[in-house]
């Protein structure tokens, strides 16, 4: 295939799978580079301390930082982040960090070991 | 030359009390241990009663966070009544363990 042809398909394939990646996934949130930073853009946390978040509940995510931001769960670096988030910015974390490439998944206690 | 000596010293001493740390869990006998937590965390979209919200899935996490998130249950740091009582129940090994079944669990197929 002539250089310029091969170019022009994986172009064609770049474009059709941004397209689709982004018809799936909600839009990027406003807040979202406040968590990135440990967390990874994608929920895949940068840091064994800290945890990935993708695939994690929603409502579970909108639990942990409504509790970080009244200060019932405590963590200094959570508590000051969460605290400069509306519940409109949270609602929209959560629905970003549940619907990337799932990280966690409900374990099996009886599967086949390393059948993940 | 003394310097240097005890960089390295420091540098092994450090890179030993990673390598313990992160040996420390058994992962078969944390599949074991695990066995009580299943009730909830094994159920795919299960419900924490009150406030209503979908229990984590702990599947892939990483093991350092169960430890820490474990760690503060037990001490009451972080609350959850439930989540307490059964925390109170485990050691420091058996934390290690479970830790170390959740990062590599099989995933629940539904």
């Amino acid at each position: 295939m002539h250089m310029n042809t091969k170019m022009i398909v994986l172009a064609a394939l770049g474009l059709a799978l941004a397209a689709s990646a982004h018809a799936d996934a909600p839009a990027k949130p406003d807040k979202l580079v406040i968590c990135a930073a440990c967390h990874g853009e994608n929920g895949v946390a940068i840091m064994p301390a800290y945890p990935n978040l993708a695939g994690q509940q929603a409502s579970y995510i909108e639990h942990a930082l409504h509790a970080y931001k009244s200060g019932e769960r405590k963590n200094p670096i959570m508590g000051a982040q969460a605290g400069s988030l509306s519940d409109e910015d949270i609602k929209q974390l959560a629905a970003w960090f549940s619907q990337q490439p799932a990280k966690d998944y409900v374990p099996d206690i009886d599967g086949a070991a390393g059948s993940k | 030359m003394k310097a240097v000596r005890w960089g390295i010293l420091a540098l092994t001493a450090t890179l030993m009390c990673a390598t313990v740390a992160q040996a420390d869990g058994d992962a078969a006998a944390g599949r074991h241990k695990f066995y009580t937590c299943v009730g909830c965390h094994g159920i795919p979209n299960y419900n924490n009663v009150y406030p209503t919200y979908r229990v984590p899935k702990l599947g892939g996490q990483n093991a350092a966070y169960i430890v820490a998130a474990l760690n503060e249950y037990k001490s009451g740091e972080r609350s959850h009544p439930t989540m307490h009582a059964q925390a109170s129940t485990l050691s420091d090994q058996d934390i290690a363990d479970i830790a170390a079944y959740l990062a590599t669990a099989p995933e629940k197929k539904d």
